[in-house]
């Protein structure tokens, strides 16, 4: 056989996504028969999501499971799906829209040399500050964490009037202890594992934006498959997108509530504070449309999302 | 490894810099300076309003590559990349002239190779379009690296081919060999272990480092069949690294600190405070000698710098001449993994710990080992120092007064940092800001005659550093992609039992590779094996980069290869066996320290906690 699939992931060893990656393994390697070779890169061993991008490129590595970080860096119209802050209040939105977008994304991708199977959400992003904050005005006074990865996000804190402190992420942790900064959006999961918690230990129950990702081959890679193994690679994906999505909004909500254990101090905003975050999106929308993301996708994901609330008033609900 | 020291080299410059000469060293002086500057502004306008420079991360980044590919190409045209060979020096003038032929032959085809392939990441990279700031695509500064390839390539081939027609045969050849490794398949075995044979020929004869580990990971790829556009994806990760400014940022700061009288003031205000005390000759030695390697990094230069000021100080205070070579040779080892020295940080950026926290794991043991060198030296200094003249508190208020704008400059860092106003980077460059103003405006230990001399030589050394970085995470890549590092893990796993095993078979095999290689090429190629190994048998990751670094310093004083050994012997012009002989009672005291540091995890491991 000549497939012989490398992939890489951030996801630890031994974790749920590294397991469903195992079984489309699995399912390549039953299909193809005798000979071909399927190697998984875990714990980001191939280097951040923009490095395995680049190694994409160059064909040193054919597929990665992948979040809108480094999928935006092939396709930008993905952006919309988690870098556009408090677009989306539920997995229900996030479906409509991603029902409404993702096939054109794919054909992008498509053209672009690159194969999307299975788009799922994994959890969401959160403010987690070191004194209590209920608006994003209460983030202003202090310092706030951006990646260094993101200049674009730097630029635009600025604009907006905080005060961005750009960190790589070995650095955040240390940064958020010494006092460099003072704020950081998190995932639960990750701010469980790394304790962010014991030095901003006050998180603001919004959801700030979700992590959005799918897993992608090369055109390369996946010409050389068969169509009943690209029929098996779906298959399995398919089968697994319940069990990541379920396990995404448990893994939250479990983080949560052990950090709350250990004293984290969640902030409800009151439904005028609620409102607080929802004028800030006035401000901050349009510095990133057209710049962080196509402005055309931008439109037609918060028309989407405006026609189903006004459709289904009470979906802001809880999924 | 060989340090690219001028006062070493004894011939910087050899001729006065023709023009276009000085029109390079003044861009890659220009280029340096401005990564100094933009993250000062940044700071204080951060601090000051909530503006800021945009992009401003982003682009030093990529400056930090520009330095890099400029200052590798200056140090091949000054003759002064990274070599590991010592060999050399034995060997006669015909043999040695032979050897050098072969080993830059070598070299420039390695670059040939490299540029062919870094080219085609740049093309790839092209088609994707990403933007840096102010609409300066990425791929503009990823192009340095292939052309700066070529440039170190063409200068060290013309060395082998001085002639221009020869040259350019050489240069066609090169072009044909880096095609055909272009459109190769899969090297097949024999013909790799052939050419990985003239490789090591090429190392021992003084092959430069990058070409070896860069030729060395060509073939490993080739042989794999994997793209050595892989090569350049590693190398271009490794010098925009985030935190990799601090490494140019400080290691200005530390030339400017050596060239300017600070040695000086600081060795008068020490022995003004301590020299009449009972092993005050000895404490102002060892405080100097190690605030100085905290800044360069290299314990090995401090012994030239500061080697003839401190000498004669012990001499003068009755020390016999052996155990003051001893002290001088081994003073600035506490330096080593005293912030902000060059080792913390470039292992906390491959083990991609935070550097803060590697800086505060550092600080306990270092001052172990210090109190090492001072017992020492109170052992050795003659009891009828003793009662010796009394504290000459006008002579110390003098000094200190003399030398306040130097000893402020670790504050300067320190409290950038700690204080939370900076981020690592910008700590840095606050650092060499503020030692740049007090040695030219305050001070005027400095010209700007010096500063044209001075900006060029730290650009060339960490061009030569960042060359092997580059490419020596390419080598650490195909390790990854080969899963190789999952086997050695479980292969130690089976065959060493607990973190206490692990941790005795670490200070063995460190040891002994301290022998032969030098702690810069160590953290590049060892550290991301042991990081992963030492979290297989749960070692915290600071104590284990703290264990790493004691361990790896002891390197500077063993045979083979031991800077320290080196330097020394050749600043007082004794046998490098001699220097051994009198430094050998300190190696074995500053072992039992490292053995101190590995099994008492809470010497490195108390501050970072404390902070926390
Ligand atoms: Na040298
Ligand atoms: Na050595």
């Amino acid at each position: 056989s000549t497939v012989h699939v490398k992939l890489a992931t951030l996801a630890p060893k031994g974790s749920l996504y590294h397991r469903v990656l195992q079984q489309i393994g699995a399912a390549i390697q039953k299909s193809e028969g005798e000979g071909a070779t399927v190697q998984i890169y875990t714990d980001g061993s191939q280097g951040g999501e923009a490095d395995v991008v680049r190694r994409m490129r160059i064909g040193q590595l054919n597929a990665a499971m992948l979040s809108v970080v480094g999928l935006s860096e092939i396709e930008p119209t993905v952006s919309v799906l988690q870098k556009m802050p408090l677009l989306f209040r539920s997995t229900d939105e996030i479906d409509e829209v991603s029902k409404a977008l993702l096939p054109q994304a794919e054909k992008n991708l498509l053209a672009k040399g690159y194969i999307a199977v299975q788009w799922s959400d994994a959890g969401w992003v959160r403010f987690f500050s070191k004194t209590p904050a209920a608006t994003p005005a209460d983030l202003k006074a202090g310092h706030m964490f951006v990646w260094s990865g993101d200049p674009d996000q730097v630029e635009i804190m600025k604009q907006l009037g905080y005060h961005p402190v750009v960190l790589e992420t070995a650095d955040l942790i240390p940064g958020l202890q010494t006092g460099l900064i003072d704020s950081a959006p998190l995932t639960p999961m990750w701010a469980l594992a790394t304790q962010a918690d014991s030095s901003a230990s006050y998180m603001v129950d919004v959801r700030w934006a979700p992590i959005f990702g799918a897993i992608v081959f090369t055109r390369a890679a996946w010409d050389a498959m068969s169509e009943a193994t690209h029929a098996a690679v779906r298959a399995a994906a398919a089968q697994a997108g319940p069990e990541l999505r379920a396990y995404a909004a448990r893994a939250d909500a479990e983080a949560i509530a052990a950090m709350e254990k250990r004293g984290l101090k969640i902030t409800h905003p009151s439904a005028a504070q609620l409102r607080a975050w929802a004028d800030f999106t006035q401000q901050l929308y349009p510095l990133i449309r057209g710049r962080t993301m196509p402005a055309a996708t931008f439109d037609e994901a918060l028309r989407i999302v405006n026609e189903y609330r006004a459709r289904a008033p009470a979906a802001g609900g809880t999924r | 490894m060989t340090l690219p020291t001028p006062v070493l080299e004894g011939l910087a410059p050899a001729h006065a810099p023709r023009p276009a000469e000085r029109l390079e060293n003044a861009v890659l002086s220009g280029v340096l300076a401005l990564m100094g500057v933009i993250p000062v502004v940044e700071l204080l306008l951060r601090a000051t309003t909530r503006g800021g420079i945009h992009g401003a991360a982003a682009i030093v980044q990529h400056l930090g590559l520009a330095v890099g590919m400029l200052g590798s190409a200056v140090a091949a045209r000054e003759h002064r990349l990274l070599t590991m060979s010592a060999l050399t020096g034995v060997l006669g003038e015909r043999a040695r002239r032979l050897a050098g032929l072969y080993a830059n032959g070598i070299a420039v085809v390695v670059c040939a190779v490299l540029a062919s392939a870094e080219t085609r990441f740049v093309l790839a990279e092209r088609g994707a379009g990403e933007v840096i700031a102010y609409g300066i695509p990425v791929w503009w500064f990823e192009a340095l690296m292939p052309a700066g390839f070529a440039l170190v390539g063409w200068r060290l081939l013309s060395r082998v081919a001085p002639a221009l027609p020869a040259r350019f045969a050489g240069l066609v050849g090169a072009l044909a060999l880096a095609f055909a490794t272009s459109s190769a398949a899969t090297l097949p075995g024999p013909v790799a272990w052939l050419l990985a044979a003239l490789l090591a020929l090429g190392a021992l004869v003084g092959t430069p480092l990058f070409a070896v580990l860069a030729g060395t990971a060509a073939l490993l790829f080739l042989h794999a069949g994997l793209p050595l556009a892989a090569i350049a994806v590693d190398h271009y990760r490794t010098v925009v690294n985030a935190s990799l400014p601090a490494i140019p940022l400080y290691t200005l700061a530390g030339y400017v600190l050596a060239e300017s009288a600070a040695p000086k003031r600081l060795i008068e205000v020490f022995d003004a405070l301590f020299g009449g005390l009972r092993g005050g000759a000895t404490l102002a030695t060892v405080l100097v000698c190690t605030f100085f390697t905290s800044f360069t990094g290299a314990s090995g230069a401090t012994v030239l710098a500061l080697g003839g000021l401190v000498m004669p100080l012990l001499l003068a205070h009755g020390y016999g001449a052996r155990p003051a070579l001893g002290l001088v040779t081994a003073a600035g080892l506490p330096g080593t993994i005293l912030m902000p020295a060059l080792p913390l940080l470039l292992y906390a950026i491959v083990a991609g710990v935070g550097i803060k926290q590697m800086f505060l794991a550092g600080l306990l043991p270092s001052c172990l080992m210090a109190a090492i060198l001072i017992l020492f030296g109170l052992r050795h200094e003659p009891p009828r120092r003793a009662a010796a003249a009394r504290p000459d508190a006008k002579r110390a208020r003098r000094a200190l007064a003399g030398a306040a704008w130097e000893l402020a400059v670790p504050a300067v860092a320190l409290v950038a940092l700690a204080s939370g106003l900076a981020t690592p980077v910008e700590s840095a460059a606050l650092t060499a800001a503020y030692v740049l103003i007090v040695a030219t405006l305050i001070r005027r230990d400095l010209s700007a005659r010096d500063l044209v001399r001075i900006l060029p030589e730290c650009g060339l050394v960490v061009g030569g550093i960042l060359l092997v970085m580059g490419v020596a995470l390419g080598l650490t890549d195909y390790l990854v992609d080969a899963q190789l590092p999952d086997q050695v893990v479980s292969w130690v796993q089976g065959t060493v039992t607990g973190r206490v095993g692990f941790l005795l078979a670490l200070n063995v095999v460190l040891l002994a590779a301290g022998c032969l290689i030098e702690i810069y090429p160590a953290i590049l190629v060892l550290a991301p094996l042991v990081t992963q190994l030492g979290a297989a048998y749960g070692v915290d990751p600071l104590h284990l980069g703290v264990v790493f670094l004691a361990n790896m310093e002891l390197g500077y004083l063993t045979p083979l290869v031991g800077l320290n050994l080196f330097f020394a012997s050749y600043r007082f012009d004794k046998p490098i066996a001699e220097i051994f002989r009198a430094v050998l009672p300190l190696f074995v005291a500053l072992g039992a320290g490292v053995l101190v540091i590995t099994y008492l995890p809470s010497l490195s491991l108390a501050l970072p906690r404390l902070v926390h």
